[in-house]
């Protein structure tokens, strides 16, 4: 399929490369394409390059430069906050804290340091995806060392209050690194290290449009998880391996991009998301939205169409060149799939669930689509599985 | 065929096949078609050279053997596979090889006290100055005196040393692993597997494989209702299958509309019987096209309420090929079981929706009248319907490591005509093999 021809409304999942991250890549690919460890001329511009891409970054999220560390994605960002803190922390306790609906990231790599003797509670969300302070606060021991919470839902978008959490799990467990998973809610929400009294934020460039395969952990001064890779050194000896520059680049070029437009995009996205809700609406009056409408980031609504395999529709979709994503546990084929049902969504609803999601390059051409479309297509599945 | 006189040290392998001996006149068709495949298999690992020797055959791999070792026992009609190592014919030279290769495979049995052995020699050079007997006899001697834990036991050894003697030199073993058994594929003709993204159909195939057929597949595509990924999923499990019997063809036929008019048309428990009565009628049409003798699911008796006899027999009343069902008597542990061991557990198990759960009724029946679906048919232009499909169906020719090859539906099914039922032998003759030929039509 090619770019013009379809109604990408799945940026949840991905998103599309700005061009002007493209051309970073491209050029640190291609001409500037020097090892920052290097001492001539090439290699002492890519450390520049790098540098500056690290100042952009921490702008970005007010945090300090030097609390940045480049990583392959968003998993190795979780990876490593969890995974390090953790051992790190462990002399002055065995205990984690996750939320419910983290990203596997999180749930896996607590689930590994079962094996190291580490022990996991799982805080509840509500059915808008709603994580309460008290929840967490509660479920906070004097040897918990490591609390995880995800800033954006990313099956429904719904925000979680992170910094009267961080409040809540400095008084109750003051020992404890606080790990914020932003890689949904950057670029769609303000995002600031210093606002959130977090200890650690993970991000992903391949969701703001930036190159797949990159993204950040970023420290709040003096914080220091253990490090995953060891090698020659590179980002402060916390992620060893010659830095993905172009990856860097681009990702840093998309950050800039996604915090500059942040202010002009939101109240678009609100409109587009309006207009896809009240387009759905008109037609078909018993469609359920979830979620949290108070507070949510505006790129993602998550739609219940009772009695319509989930599935069928996004296939059938596609078939017309809207692409979308489903809420399906188990024929959607990763990520994301536990959100729902963790929510206390019941299986049936789960199953009948889709997932719009917006991006820089969504127009309103591409929502109208989607309204077009799905009644239509509800209504003959609707028929189909009766 | 072989290599000089004096690569002392270097090995090959001998291969022993296992029923392709017993065939009598075909023996020399089973042969060869086994030496072809076990060079199409070897293919994937290096050059090797290859020679026949006493019913069995000689492999010379240019570089490790080991790889070409684990690739021989993956090959049908292999019933152990021997590495060999290459003497100047003379005793002198043999005895001290035989004595290090069974001292060998003694250290690897460090609990046994007593182990049952023989010596085999064959002599397919009749210059060599002693006669077979001669040679074991020596050579038991030498061992015997050598190893006290070895006993001597015609019948039922443990422990063989072999040594082939041949015109240039000799070859000596004492191992041997066992391979799938079977018959080489292709000597037993062309079926039609009907596959799923299931874990039994692409068992079922590889049981058939092991028969000597070769399996071609096909699978139904429920698009829009089912995605790409299903496809995707089909296609991975046949390229695993590919490395039992080289590149194989895959047909996707188009299925979403002949479910959408059974779905609207027929009484719900109905549904998942009259869909397999659909795939065999287009089955059976493709497999004539392309000199199928037979279909082949992956049914076993009472699995699901599709597969209690009565519905299996509707099923097949609707196809006018034979249809095979491999693991009839399985369990379902069973076949679990040799998935894993052919590797197609894994891909089986990935999530994607599979067409035959669309629309699938809450209470499906359980014992199926042929004259129900006939009635049910007779409502339906099916006809239509499975034209329509065999005319977009996708073909693909997929092996292991390679990339698809994509065919045209028009390539492979020009504006069919009608199967002529009076004659179907004439299509479905002589069981010629070009492992991914698109024969088209009669
Ligand atoms: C909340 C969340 N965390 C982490 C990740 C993983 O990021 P990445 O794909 O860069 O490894 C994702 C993306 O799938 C995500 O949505």
């Amino acid at each position: 399929m090619d770019a013009p021809t379809i109604a990408y409304l799945d940026n949840a999942a991905t998103t599309r490369c700005d061009p002007r991250a493209a051309a970073e890549v491209s050029r640190f690919l291609l001409e500037e394409y020097g090892n920052p460890s290097s001492v001539h001329p090439l290699g002492v511009a890519a450390a520049r390059a790098l540098r500056e891409a690290r100042e952009t970054l921490a702008r970005c999220l007010e945090a300090e430069p030097g609390g940045v560390v480049f990583t392959s994605g968003g998993t190795e960002a979780d990876d490593l906050a969890v995974l390090g803190f953790a051992r790190t922390l462990r002399r002055h306790g065995r205990h984690l804290v996750v939320g419910a609906t983290e990203h596997p990231a999180v749930l896996e790599a607590a689930k590994a340091l079962g094996e190291e003797g580490f022990e996991t509670s799982v805080v509840p969300a509500d059915r808008a995806g709603r994580i309460d302070p008290a929840a967490v606060a509660s479920a906070c021991r004097p040897d918990t060392v490591v609390v995880a919470v995800m800033m954006a839902n990313n099956e429904l978008g719904t925000l979680a209050p992170v910094s009267e959490i961080a409040r809540a799990v400095r008084t109750r467990a003051p020992r404890a690194a606080f790990h914020v998973d932003a890689v949904q809610a950057f670029g769609k929400a303000p995002v600031s290290l210093r606002a959130t009294g977090a200890d650690s934020i993970a991000l992903s460039s391949h969701k703001i449009h930036g190159p797949k395969g990159v993204g950040a952990l970023v420290l709040a001064p003096g914080r220091r998880p253990a490090p995953l890779l060891h090698g020659g050194g590179q980002e402060g000896n916390l992620r060893s391996g010659t830095e993905n520059l172009p990856g860097i680049a681009g990702f840093a070029r998309a950050a800039a991009l996604a915090v500059e437009s942040l202010a002009a995009e939101v109240p678009r996205w609100r409109r587009l998301r309006e207009r896809l809700e009240r387009g759905l609406a008109a037609a078909l009056p018993d469609r359920l939205v979830n979620g949290d409408p108070e507070r949510s980031v505006p790129t993602i609504l998550s739609v219940t169409f009772p009695g319509v395999p989930g599935e069928a529709l996004l296939h059938h979709l596609e078939a017309r060149g809207v692409l979308v994503s489903t809420g399906a546990a188990c024929h959607s084929r990763r990520g994301g799939s536990h959100v729902l049902l963790a929510c206390g969504m019941a299986e049936e609803a789960v199953r009948s669930t889709i997932r719009f999601s917006f991006g820089r390059f969504t127009s309103e051409a591409d929502v109208d689509r989607a309204v077009a479309a799905v009644p239509a297509l509800v209504a003959e599945l609707r028929a189909l599985s009766r | 065929m072989e290599k000089g006189t004096t690569g002392r040290g270097l090995e090959c392998l001998v291969v022993r096949y296992a029923e392709v001996g017993l065939k009598g006149g075909n023996r020399r068709y089973f042969e060869g078609r086994l030496q072809r495949n076990l060079k199409d298999a070897l293919a994937s690992v290096g050059p090797a050279r290859m020679g026949r020797t006493w019913g069995r055959l000689l492999v010379f791999p240019e570089g490790d053997p080991a790889p070409a070792m684990a690739r021989l026992r993956e090959v049908f009609g292999v019933a152990s596979v021997s590495p060999a190592v290459e003497t100047r014919k003379d005793l002198l030279e043999i005895e001290p090889v035989a004595l290090r290769l069974v001292g060998e495979a003694l250290s690897r049995r460090p609990g046994e006290d007593r182990v049952p052995f023989r010596v085999e020699a064959h002599r397919a050079d009749k210059s060599f100055p002693m006669r077979s007997v001669e040679v074991n006899r020596r050579l038991g001697a030498t061992l015997l005196a050598a190893f006290p834990r070895l006993k001597v036991d015609l019948e039922r050894p443990s422990l063989t040393l072999g040594v082939e003697v041949r015109e240039a030199c000799a070859y000596v073993y004492a191992d041997r692993v066992e391979g799938p058994g079977g018959l080489p594929v292709g000597v037993s003709g062309r079926v039609l597997s009907l596959i799923s993204g299931g874990i039994d159909s692409p068992v079922a195939a590889w049981l058939a494989m092991k028969r000597g057929c070769r399996v071609l597949f096909l699978t139904f595509h429920s698009h829009p209702f089912i995605g790409e990924a299903t496809k995707e999923k089909v296609k991975d499990l046949v390229r695993r299958l590919s490395r039992f019997q080289g590149p194989s063809l895959l047909f996707v036929a188009p299925f979403a509309a002949i479910q959408t008019e059974i779905r609207k048309r027929s009484p719900e428990a109905y549904r998942t019987v009259l869909y397999r009565r659909a795939m065999h009628r287009i089955g059976c049409r493709i497999a004539r096209r392309h000199r199928c003798l037979a279909l082949l699911t992956g049914d076993s008796i009472g699995q699901v309420a599709s597969q209690t006899l009565e519905n299996l027999r509707c099923a097949e009343e609707a196809a006018d090929l034979p249809v095979l069902r491999p693991l009839l008597a399985f369990d379902k542990r069973e076949t679990i079981a040799l998935a894993e061991r052919i590797g197609t557990f894994p891909i089986s198990i990935r999530p994607a929706q599979d067409c035959c759960t669309l629309f699938q009724p809450d209470n499906p029946v359980i014992r199926g009248e042929v004259e129900a679906c006939r009635s049910v048919e007779a409502e339906i232009d099916l006809d239509r319907l499975v034209e329509e499909s065999l005319a977009s169906c996708e073909v693909f020719r997929l092996a292991e490591g390679k990339p698809d090859r994509h065919h045209s539906p028009a390539t492979i099914l020009p504006s069919p005509p009608r199967p002529d039922p009076e004659n179907p032998a004439s299509r479905a003759a002589a069981p010629s093999d070009r492992p991914g030929s698109l024969e088209v039509g009669a």
